[in-house]
């Protein structure tokens, strides 16, 4: 060896003997990578401890550089004779945690991208590390160098940390409780989003799922799957994990998941596991009565009667006002402006406009009682079009004006209660397709005035009480439900 | 504005004194008040206000506190100030009748279903429940008092309902309960008072009375809102919970009797004819117009409307009032007995007067203030007697109206002014020999039916003593304002100009129409 050559080896033994556990533990992870399977007890028991020792290199690795730029004081300079040090511990540290996060990885329920970024990321970090402690050390010029290794160092423990703290609390676990503003800042999709759409018109979509993925998924997902059971997919829900189906159809009391949730908290078998709080006695029911009807994925929401109310209702638009136009309203009733003056003169009190922004013509002759007949009703045929409401209750008029009824084509609600119309009218009222009720109390119709009301496309309320038509009476499909007593 | 100095000696009709002009300047300029100052001056400061980014503060919006000045019109022909106008938009109700319970009913003996607070009957209440409160007769630590009476799920909406209204249960399902009804008040009176006329002080004007300044009455031979009372007392706030507060007077409720004479007084004095009395009402009319023409008082106008309407009631009004005239089997669903003041007979009247176009029929049964200090306020003694009396008629009432093709353009509201507490009254601190509740104003429970209410659903829950509300809850404000929807106003816009403010029934809090009963 040269004289340099074996100066290195002398002086950098410790060093370069650190490169030994770093290549084995790579050794490790690439024949013997985390694949979700569980192994040996001890392995995992030993790999329990990862959590906790990966705050050593954690803390260690960010106090280099605080040590590093307290030290260009010269009332501190004495720390920069120590980063060697921390950073020999930090390399050491480093690659003890990673070799119990392997340990822990063999414990089964890891696999998937965010498992591997985090392994390869603490690899990178115990490798950097070993790098800025030989460069530190001397063995390379000059000694500033190290800084740049020391930087990724750094910016590997947050990035490795944060997905450590993934694996462990959720994919969401940062982000959960983020401000809005802060959110949109950067970019982070809202809570909520649920990891596999299932059909939402089905009792296990639309209530059982969303339980599943507020309270389980954490632990039993894609990312992470204790006892390599996913409650993510329905299939996986029906598949079970490592101590067998979580669900029986059919069987409450035989499935393991209901039993779980419905444990004391302090029982060991709970779930959620984790000082979660438990499932409230709403989500209970839910899961307790999607069982009890045969854990079905497709079996229609509505059919599970004595559900929970759904506490997420479909949001209400709220209530808005539209300003009135005058100028537009003026210019809507134009045509029939001067009509309706001249009726109203004749007739105060019961003809005006549905409302002020309307040019719909109201006519409710009613409080006129017997004094209002078909002579005048007559009078009302050149505004026939615009009433769209009639209240001709108790009023004079007969089967006369069923022509001027008739021609009221825009009506929606007509009121004949109590007059002297017969199935005679009714039969004409075909071409008032807008007609939604129609009052036909204390007259003399008959069942033979039926089939022609019901072709009336969007009448919703019939009202024939105390007329000639029985209670029992078979009406016609159209009517079924719509008519009133 | 008095016109008391007024010397009729004096002047010839039309003719109007130099010291009369002097005190009407003097009046206008004391009419000119702070608001009328500051709104001129925004003119040049709210230019530069709205300039910067708190424009958006400087711009009325539809949850603004303050109204914009009225854009609408509501001038009449003074001889016909009741005359109908037309609704801001659409309306889907023409009238209400209004079911008040005097006293706060009980929520937790009828329609609140905690059978977590039955677990707990007899229990001390938690210091939580009392921490902050004030009660108006609790002290010391009360205990928990569950319900009274067993509860069921009726009908197709699966409402919970207690024995105590076995007639209105039928009917549940055309019901919308909102069960998260909120006030500030927790004494009758003003409670009353914010619950009808939109403020817990006096002076301002009742719900019948905007209506009715809005939108006037379809029959002028009737008062427009009349009011009839039963239980054997007045309500807690009084007259003024009907009355017309600064709007002008002829839009009051009008207390009729329901048996007898609607009115008293409203017939001839013996030896008049009616022809005779028109001719009477004919000159004091003449004076009365010419009076109005000088000096422009409402209140005159409102003196000539009443004594035409006195004259055209004595026709109408006793015929309305008069039950006799309906079939015994309409009196035997109601459960009315002619000749009695009861609630029975004021539904009946309630329904007639509706078919006879009357736009705002108010009821108070008074009674229910179950205190549990005797046994007329005892949960299980006098709160039974007034659950059968008024059960049968309300439900009587909206098979009626619906029968008849009413209930789908009137909205019955049935309700107290504040609920009643889950824990026992202990008056003094002493257990009281019956059992009775004290006042809640933290939550209680009102329902509605008629046109534009979704039926059978429920808005809001409380939790699970019935003591708080949990979701959703609903002020009076929000209550009137979805009223005033259904009635086909923009709560801002229904205003009247009074101490240079534009008044209106929803006051100055921002309120909000309660879209989710809507049909």
């Amino acid at each position: 060896m040269t004289a340099p050559g074996s100066r290195i080896l002398r002086e950098f033994r410790l060093v370069l003997l650190m490169l030994l556990p770093i290549l084995i533990v790579m050794v490790l992870l690439v024949f013997l990578p985390p694949d979700g399977k569980e192994r040996a007890e001890w392995i995992q028991f030993i790999g329990r401890f990862h959590p906790l020792a990966v705050h050593l290199p954690i803390a260690l690795v960010l106090l280099v550089p605080i040590v590093e730029l307290a030290g260009r004081s010269s009332r501190l300079s004495y720390l920069r004779l120590s980063t060697s040090f921390l950073l020999g511990l930090a390399t050491l540290t480093a690659t003890a945690a990673a070799i119990l996060g392997w340990c822990l990885g063999c414990s089964g329920g890891y696999s998937g991208p965010l498992v591997t970024q985090h392994m390869w990321g603490g690899i990178l970090l115990t490798f950097t590390c070993w790098l800025c402690w030989m460069l530190r050390a001397g063995l390379g010029q000059p000694e500033t160098l190290f800084r740049i290794p020391l930087a990724i160092a750094v910016v590997l423990v947050a990035w490795t940390g944060y997905r450590g703290g993934q694996l462990s609390l959720g994919a969401d676990h940062l982000t959960e409780h983020m401000p809005a503003g802060l959110r949109h800042v950067l970019g982070v999709t809202p809570n909520g989003t649920v990891l596999s759409k299932a059909d939402p018109n089905t009792f296990y979509g639309a209530r059982v799922q969303p339980i599943f993925a507020a309270r389980c998924v954490g632990c039993h997902g894609p990312d992470k799957h204790k006892a390599n059971l996913r409650l993510d997919t329905y299939q996986g829900v029906m598949r079970g994990g490592k101590d067998g189906p979580a669900v029986q159809a059919g069987n409450t009391q035989g499935s393991d998941l209901f039993r779980r949730v419905t444990l004391p908290a302090n029982h060991d078998d709970f779930m959620p596991k984790g000082g979660k709080k438990a499932l409230s006695s709403d989500e209970v029911k839910l899961i307790e009565l999607w069982i009890a009807a045969g854990a079905s994925e497709t079996l229609a929401k509505d059919e599970i009667k004595n559900a929970p109310a759904d506490s997420v209702a479909p949001v209400v638009a709220e209530v808005t006002f539209q300003e009135i136009d005058p100028a537009a309203v003026t210019k809507g009733r134009a045509g029939i402006a001067p009509a309706v003056a001249q009726l109203q003169k004749r007739f105060p009190n019961i003809l005006d406009y549905e409302s002020r922004g309307s040019a719909d013509l109201r006519l409710n002759a009613s409080i006129l009682g017997t004094r209002f007949g078909d002579k005048d009703l007559a009078d009302f045929a050149p505004v026939a079009e615009q009433i769209t409401e009639a209240d001709f209750s108790r009023t004079g008029v007969t089967d006369q004006s069923a022509s001027t009824i008739a021609a009221m084509k825009r009506l929606r609600i007509l009121r004949l209660t109590n007059t002297g119309i017969s199935d005679a009218t009714l039969v004409r009222l075909g071409a008032m397709d807008q007609l939604e009720s129609l009052n036909l109390f204390g007259t003399n119709v008959t069942p033979a005035a039926l089939p022609a009301i019901s072709r009336l496309p969007k009448l919703a309320r019939l009202y024939a009480g105390q007329t000639s038509i029985p209670q029992g009476t078979p009406v016609p499909q159209a009517l079924a439900g719509k008519i009133v007593f | 504005m008095s016109n008391s100095k007024v010397r009729p000696k004096d002047q010839g009709a039309g003719e109007v004194s130099t010291e009369t002009c002097r005190e009407l300047r003097m009046a206008a300029l004391q009419a000119q008040t702070r608001r009328h100052f500051l709104r001129t001056l925004g003119g040049g400061l709210g230019t530069i206000f709205v300039g910067t980014s708190l424009a958006q503060y400087a711009t009325p919006g539809k949850d603004s506190t303050h109204s914009e000045s009225s854009a609408l019109d509501f001038t009449r022909d003074p001889s016909s100030p009741l005359s109908e106008l037309p609704p801001q938009f659409a309306a889907k109700v023409r009238r209400v009748i209004y079911l008040h319970m005097a006293g706060a009913p009980s929520q937790l003996e009828l329609f609140e279903h905690k059978p977590d607070l039955r677990r707990l009957d007899g229990q001390d209440c938690p210091a939580s429940f009392l921490a902050g409160k004030r009660f108006a007769f609790i002290s010391g630590v009360p205990k928990l008092l569950g319900s009274q009476y067993p509860f069921h799920q009726v009908g197709q909406s699966g409402h919970w309902i207690s024995d105590r209204l076995p007639h209105l249960e039928q009917h549940l399902d055309d019901i919308c309960f909102i069960k998260s009804m909120r006030t500030d008040q927790f004494n009758h009176a003003p409670a009353q008072l914010l619950v009808h006329t939109g403020n817990a002080r006096l002076g301002y004007a009742s719900f019948g009375s905007w209506v009715l300044y809005g939108l006037g009455t379809e029959n002028q031979n009737l008062p427009g809102f009349i009011v009839l009372l039963s239980g054997g007392k007045s309500p807690d706030g009084g007259k003024q919970l009907w009355s017309s507060g600064f709007l002008p007077s002829v839009y009051q409720g009008v207390q009729c009797r329901s048996h007898g004479e609607p009115v008293l007084y409203l017939d001839n004095p013996p030896e008049t004819s009616r022809s005779l009395r028109r001719d009477m009402l004919g000159a004091i009319d003449q004076i009365n117009r010419q009076t109005y023409a000088a000096f422009g008082n409402p209140e005159t106008i409102t003196r000539i409307a009443q004594y035409e309407m006195a004259f055209r009631m004595q026709m109408d009004a006793t015929d309305a009032m008069d039950i006799h005239k309906e079939p015994d089997s309409v009196r035997a669903m109601y459960g009315s007995k002619p000749g009695e003041s009861s609630f029975a007979n004021n539904c009946l009247v309630a329904r007639r007067l509706a078919e006879r176009g009357v736009r705002f029929i108010q009821l108070y049964h008074w009674g229910w203030d179950s205190h549990g200090a005797d046994a007329k306020e005892a949960l299980n003694l006098g709160f039974a007697d007034r659950c059968r009396e008024v059960d049968q008629p309300t439900a009587a009432l909206l098979a009626d109206l619906k029968e008849r093709g009413m209930l789908e353009d009137t909205l019955i509201v049935w309700g107290g002014e504040f609920g009643r507490t889950p824990m026992r009254e202990n008056r003094n601190g002493q257990e009281m020999k019956y059992v009775g509740r004290d006042h809640n104003p933290g939550a209680f429970t009102i329902w509605l039916a008629g046109g534009g209410v979704k039926a059978g659903i429920t808005h809001g829950q409380t939790d699970e003593m019935g003591y708080e509300i949990v979701k959703d809850p609903v002020e009076i404000r929000d209550l009137h304002a979805t009223m005033l929807y259904l009635l086909g106003f923009d709560h801002h816009k229904l205003n009247y100009s009074f101490q240079g403010l534009e008044q209106k029934l929803t006051s100055v809090k921002p309120a909000r129409v309660v879209a989710e009963i809507l049909a």
